[in-house]
């Protein structure tokens, strides 16, 4: 009993100490360490999945091996949840989010936006055998999306994006609060929209990469109607390390430019999304 | 149920039984149509096509299933009663994984997956689960012998601690050990904030548990203890926790087989354990299902060895017993 105690007591200190607290600039500890800890979802593709080799791929995988690159740093993936990750106070965990996260004003009061990497169209889809053809005829109906997400926000016409160079768009879609269906992540939305048309869900509004990345799977569903919106996707990171945010800022900036988004973009959507094209 | 020398006829040999038995099954099978299931295509010789057999076919499916599931059991009726509840136990088995049929599995997925699935995953659960559960252990014995202290302060804190603890949901203490405890100052990591939780969340549940424990030693050997001069700490360690550990431990082993599954929620604050595994590795391919069923069967494995663990802990706990008596 005395060694299982001892043992104990020892396994709490070591458990503990490797949570230790964290005060200072964001960059300095990134160079320090020589680390970018980057805040991800490892269930996300073509964003951000773990591949058949298990290891990390994607396109916002890619972008963030990108800037670490040119910080000149290495770069681990930590995977909290992703409201988590928007409810900003990282105290230090992870450093950066390349994330495809829309900078909302909400978000914007707890996290820093330094640029916008890219543009993803969002839209509604619905299940082969539905008979809609417009996404009009999706107002009142149960629509799915991801809880806590821009989908979400648009449905309850919350959704302001302030971001520059956003193109305007309007509330085409309106469902009663009870018939909105927040999932945990889009998947899960686009699960129970597969069981059958109009069976729990009549719709899924999220992001057409990833439901055409279903369709492609053998999803039975298709798109419908033209994109609800453009959302900027941006990287975040914590408040209140200006250092930072200039420095990311200027590498998003040298990347758009040299043309190295365009191409990743290419590679992981087959078009160039770094652009708002309507 | 206590074992006697009353010898009834076997139930499921009793004409009544078997009649109404049989009735239940073929009408449940009849009224839920299970033509079109894979039943109706291996009746296909009798009955035609399923789809166009109509009620005849729908009447044949419903008795050889009901029927075979009749003569299974008579047929099991006959073996000891040991081997009837293996058997029954093996048949259970048999339909439960048959049913992942209908899913439509990839075996090639999950072959190319699950070693780093168990590689992984079922370390960190593991590893996640013994630690806490060790420290909920020591949790609950200070927690169960402040409770019977007999000290006011120590009744209090214990009190408040297992009211509050067993009140909040895991998943909302893990959101308040990762996000809130950061707000006083002091970061914690995930994994560390998971065995946090985990600890205070089951320390509660076995303070009451050994509270129990403790209770139940007769009052006469506290007061023979007393009365030989020991006080209250020689007690406890000498006369008092060496009779209620073994009464304690079963039900730590349950509590053990209880947190493996509850650290699955420490997946939320990204720790990679079995379900962060699961809900992970399929995403790319849409095939969850076999991640899940996977990670399942990983769960219920674990699950069988640690019954067998806690089988032989109670068997060898109950022998000390017999024999110091």
């Amino acid at each position: 009993m005395k060694r299982l105690i001892k043992f104990a007591t020892m396994a709490l200190i070591l458990a503990l100490g490797t949570g230790s607290a964290w005060s200072g600039e964001a960059l300095d500890r990134v160079m320090k360490n020589k680390l970018l800890k980057s805040a991800t979802s490892a269930s996300w593709a073509p964003q951000s999945f773990m591949n058949d080799k298990n290891e990390w791929d994607g396109f916002d995988i890619d972008v963030t091996k990108e800037i670490a690159k040119r910080l000149g740093v290495k770069v681990e993936f930590v995977t909290p949840a992703w409201d988590i990750m928007t409810a900003g106070n990282w105290y230090g965990r992870w450093d950066i989010s390349v994330g495809s996260m829309t900078p909302t004003k909400a978000r914007a009061k707890v996290l820093t936006f330094p640029a916008v990497y890219y543009y993803t169209p969002a839209g509604f889809a619905v299940h082969k055998d539905s008979s809609y053809k417009d996404k009009a005829e999706l107002n009142g109906k149960r629509i799915g999306t991801t809880a806590a997400s821009t989908y979400e926000l648009y449905l309850k016409k919350d959704l302001v994006i302030d971001a520059v160079g956003a193109p305007a768009f309007k509330f085409d879609v309106t469902t009663t609060a009870k018939k909105i269906r927040s999932y945990k992540d889009s998947n899960t939305a686009l699960d129970d929209l597969r069981i059958g048309d109009g069976k729990r869900l009549d719709a899924v509004l999220s992001a057409i990469p990833t439901i055409n990345a279903a369709i492609k799977s053998g999803y039975p569903l298709r798109n419908i109607g033209t994109p609800a919106f453009y959302e900027p996707l941006s990287v975040a990171i914590d408040k209140g390390d200006k250092e930072l945010q200039y420095m990311i800022a200027g590498i998003i900036k040298e990347m758009h430019e040299d043309g190295t988004l365009t191409a990743l973009s290419i590679k992981w959507y087959k078009t160039d999304n770094t652009k708002t094209t309507n | 149920m206590y074992k006697d020398t009353v010898i009834d006829k076997k139930l499921v040999h009793q004409p009544k039984f078997i009649g109404v038995f049989f009735g239940v099954w073929f009408v449940t099978f009849f009224v839920f149509d299970l033509g079109g299931s894979i039943f109706g295509q291996f009746l296909a010789p009798v009955i035609g096509d399923p789809a166009t057999s109509g009620l005849y076919g729908r009447f044949v499916v419903a008795f050889v299933l009901g029927f075979f599931l009749t003569l299974n059991i008579f047929a099991i009726g006959f073996l000891p009663t040991q081997r009837q509840s293996l058997v029954v136990w093996i048949e259970l088995a048999i339909c439960f994984v048959g049913g992942f049929h209908i899913f439509n599995l990839s075996l090639e997925f999950i072959q190319s997956k699950i070693w780093f699935l168990i590689s992984r995953g079922l370390f960190t659960t593991i590893y996640v689960s013994v630690i806490s559960i060790i420290f909920a252990f020591i949790v609950a014995m200070i927690g169960a012998i402040a409770k019977l202290s007999g000290n006011g302060f120590a009744m209090g804190i214990a009190n408040f601690y297992t009211s509050l603890l067993r009140a909040l949901p895991l998943l909302l203490l893990l959101f308040l050990v990762y996000l809130g405890l950061p707000q006083t100052g002091y970061v914690i990591d995930a994994v560390p904030a998971g065995i946090l939780a985990l600890t205070l969340n089951y320390g509660a549940y076995m303070t009451e548990v050994f509270r129990g424990g403790i209770e139940s030693i007769p009052p006469g050997q506290w007061e023979a203890a007393r009365s030989l001069g020991f006080t209250f700490g020689p007690t406890m360690r000498r006369v008092i926790l060496p009779q209620a550990i073994p009464i304690i431990i079963p039900p730590t082993g349950n509590m053990f087989i209880s947190m493996l599954k509850d650290s699955s929620l420490v997946s939320v604050i990204g720790v990679w354990e079995l379900m962060f595994m699961a809900r992970t590795l399929g995403q790319k391919t849409f095939q969850h299902m076999e991640m899940l069923i996977t990670v399942a069967m990983v769960y219920w494995v674990l699950t069988i060895v640690l019954e067998i663990f806690q089988r032989r802990l109670e068997k060898h706990y109950s022998t000390v017993k017999e024999t110091k008596e």
